[in-house]
């Protein structure tokens, strides 16, 4: 077993390090919101819709980072317009994301010959991170930072009561799309580390176990956080000693402490006999 | 046209025979969401099947079980949601299946089990694509007049002696068989399409249950036809190339006038 | 004549192109409480959206003074929210502007003040999904109070409720009323309805509006409650009950 020091000590290994850090603080407070506006979906599917923009960009030289931004926030754009039901799954995004999935792999096997890059794509890479990437992780922290300062209370409030939420002169449809746009920003930010298929083991799992015991916002914040960083670091370091891409042992941790966490503090089903009135 | 590429296309036709003409359920009764979830998550199945050299069926087949039962154990709670819960589970699935498959001494067939692998079909998987059609055919002909009378009418269909949960879980049941069978040929990630694609082709058009179905089994195979012709002649990933071409007829099937 | 806080003129409003309520004509000045009765799907939560902005009329005409406040029928996925009782009355505060920083002191004040006249001092760290139907009811009652607004607008707000918060909640409106504010308030109680200044009949359309003694006859109220009314007769008093196919959620208590 290698010693974890390692993680600081080697030079790729300590990018990886600051890349998973960065992500995991700005999946930890992102995850929150996620969880709470209930945008798990979204935030999966608007990883996945990236792939074939990163394909093409990753073979022809273009910046896949613009690429996928370009992608990301113009399926933002298009969930937005499609209102409260664009962001729950649906036929037409489920043969959407199999329109990209299979574009992207074939551009990758047969037109750019490029299928190596399709693992790295789809699950990350330990290796091969650039300053662009870092640099995108670092401004997605600081936005999602900002963001939950100036609109968490805004968010809360409209997530709790929606259809009350606009007399409280609150702008919802933008601070929506805000949160749209900002989940696809954080989305192509995680793609080189955790992959275009693993997204949600950032931006979903700790948010969704911190939910489990957390009893306020602030508190699910909080957790989420806490939780995003162990599983980030942790999850690296297992991706070191295994020689595997990071993507899927966060997943695999994240999912892991969720069900320990859901166990542990007693799986509740849908409460029976609330009054609905 | 070689001995491969047409046992190929008589899996995607006798497998996507049964899936598009199921697939009107699966639209009609909102299961398109679980059928991915289903789908995705059955990966760890077939990972370990490739890995033990089982046959993919055995693997698709108990991943999807398990798949269900954890993704149903998930949804349950009120806390975080049947959509993030169910998407905790698949996310963790996915990782383990990758997991598993990108380990350095496993064999490197994980693009296989996610996009599909029409060509490798065997016998085993034809025979299994036939069972599915004649026993899946059956079942969905002697359901189909219960399935249109909860589907239309949940609380009517009571009175009548029908029970919605167990029409609806007998539909499931046929979905995860549809699945377990279809992944070979289209893969984890894309084997939904074969379920969804044909249905949404055709609903704007055909309105009857009975004739839907048989649209869409139509769709459905004639789709997969095209995609291995296509793959043969362009040079493109077999199953990937089925895929797409069963979205653009989902996209035309859409897009489209209506004839009146 | 006062200028009329709450105002509509001809509106009819829908959904999708679709109009659901049609020619509705009434007002109301400060310190009048209205009575909007009416079956379920005849309109009245239509109306409360057109009166809060989320609706267009199609065509016709409607005018507030000042944001109104809204308290809606609660939902079932709002129970698990972590949000303390506290925290609900405190969003009132983010219609005073500046919502974009935290909460200051003097909110925080306003919020416990709000929780104090509704009876929640007590449980204001308590989770909202904790507390009991009648204390959800009071909290969003605070929030709509701290809130300030000269409107306020509740979409049956006494359903489901126990008689102690029942009894509270009618002593807080009585006091908005005696601040000169506008209460419009949906509900399924005929016989209460005698006790406001109007009352607003719908059913897919404007049936009557007037004062309860004038408007509230036996003609009004079948016309309004249609074929699903069921009057009973307990200790003299008249109380509306409509039957539902699927759901049984609005039997007045």
């Amino acid at each position: 077993m290698p010693s974890p020091l390692d993680l600081a000590d080697l030079p790729f290994l300590r990018e990886a390090l600051a890349e998973v850090v960065l992500l995991a603080a700005a999946g930890g407070l992102l995850s929150a919101w996620i969880v709470l506006r209930r945008l798990a979906f979204f935030s999966h599917a608007v990883g996945s819709a990236t792939f074939p923009g990163l394909v093409a960009a990753d073979a022809s030289g273009v910046s896949p980072l613009l690429a996928g931004l370009a992608v990301a926030l113009g399926y933002a754009g298009g969930v937005e317009r499609a209102g409260r039901a664009g962001r729950e799954p649906s036929e037409a995004t489920a043969l959407l994301l199999v329109a990209a999935l299979a574009g992207g792999v074939i551009l990758a096997s047969d037109v750019f010959e490029s299928g190596a890059a399709v693992d790295r794509l789809l699950f990350g890479t330990l290796l091969g991170l650039e300053p662009a990437d870092l640099a995108l992780s670092g401004v997605t922290v600081a936005l999602v930072a900002v963001a939950s300062l100036t609109l968490g209370r805004a968010w809360s409030a409209i997530a709790f009561d929606p259809d009350g939420a606009p007399t409280l002169g609150l702008p919802v449809a933008r601070a929506d799309f805000l949160l749209l746009a900002l989940v696809a920003v954080a989305a192509v930010a995680a793609i080189p580390a955790v992959g275009a298929l693993l997204v949600a083991a950032i931006y979903v799992l700790p948010g969704a176990a911190a939910r489990l015991v957390a009893r306020t916002i602030p508190g699910l914040l909080a957790w989420s956080l806490a939780l995003a960083l162990a599983e980030g670091v942790i999850g690296l370091y297992a991706a070191y000693w295994l020689d595997l891409p990071p993507g899927p042992p966060v997943a695999v941790l994240g999912s892991l402490t969720y069900a320990a966490l859901a166990l542990g503090t007693g799986l509740r089903g849908v409460r029976a006999g609330a009054a609905p009135a | 046209m070689s001995g491969i590429e047409l046992r190929a296309m008589l899996e995607v036709v006798l497998a996507g025979g049964f899936c598009g003409a199921l697939g009107f359920w699966v639209v009609s009764e909102r299961l398109a969401y679980a059928g991915e979830s289903l789908s995705h998550g059955l990966l760890p199945g077939l990972v370990l099947a490739a890995l033990a050299g089982a046959p993919l069926l055995l693997g698709a087949a108990g991943g999807a079980l398990v798949a269900a039962g954890l993704i149903a154990l998930a949804a349950r709670d009120a806390r975080v949601g049947p959509d993030t819960g169910t998407a905790v589970a698949v996310t963790g699935l996915v990782g383990l299946g990758s997991l598993l498959a990108l380990a350095p001494e496993s064999p490197q067939r994980l693009q296989e089990l996610l996009f599909g692998d029409p060509l490798g079909a065997t016998d085993g998987d034809l025979a299994a694509a036939a069972a599915l059609l004649l026993a899946g055919g059956a079942a969905l002909a002697a359901l189909l007049r219960p399935l249109a009378a909860t589907s239309f009418d949940p609380s009517g269909a009571g009175a009548l002696g029908l029970s919605p949960s167990l029409v609806r879980l007998t539909l499931l049941g046929l979905m995860a068989a549809a699945i377990a069978i279809a992944v070979q040929g289209l893969g984890a990630l894309l084997v939904l399409a074969v379920l969804v694609a044909p249905p949404v082709a055709v609903r704007r058009h055909v309105r009857a249950p009975g004739t839907a179905m048989l649209a869409g089994a139509a769709v459905a195979a004639a789709a997969g036809v095209a995609g291995i012709q296509l793959s043969a002649l362009v040079g493109t990933a077999a199953g990937a190339s089925v895929a797409l071409v069963l979205c653009a007829a989902a996209g035309a099937g859409v897009l489209l006038p209506v004839r009146r | 004549m006062t200028a009329p806080s709450v105002l509509a003129e001809d509106l009819t409003v829908g959904y999708g192109g679709r109009p659901v309520l049609r020619a509705v004509s009434f007002e109301a000045g400060p310190g009048q409480t209205v009575c909007v009765l009416g079956p379920n799907g005849g309109g009245k939560t239509t109306l409360f959206r057109a009166l809060i902005g989320e609706l267009e009329p199609m065509p016709g005409r409607v005018e507030l003074s000042g944001r109104p406040a809204y308290v809606a029928q609660t939902e079932r996925t709002r129970l698990d929210f972590p949000v303390t009782a506290l925290d609900v009355a405190l969003m009132g505060a983010l219609a005073h502007g500046r919502w974009w920083l935290p909460p200051r002191r003097a909110d925080r004040a306003t919020a416990r003040a709000a929780l104090e006249r509704v009876g929640l001092a007590a449980e204001a760290d308590v989770l909202f999904g904790e507390l009991s139907g009648g204390q959800r009811q009071r909290a969003l009652l605070a929030r709509a109070l701290v809130q300030d607004a000269p409107v306020l607008l509740l979409d049956e707000p006494l359903a489901g409720v126990d008689p102690a918060s029942a009894q509270l909640i009618d002593a807080v409106f009585a006091d908005l009323r005696a601040e000169g504010r506008t209460l419009l308030i949906s509900s399924h109680d005929v016989d209460g309805a005698r006790g406001f200044d109007l009352v607003l009949c719908l059913n897919g359309r404007q049936v009557a509006f007037g004062p309860p003694a004038a408007t509230l006859d036996r003609a009004t109220i079948e016309a309004t409650y249609g074929r699903e009314l069921i009057v009973l007769d307990q200790e003299g008093a008249a109380r509306a009950v409509t039957i539902h196919h699927h759901e049984h959620h609005d039997e007045d208590r």
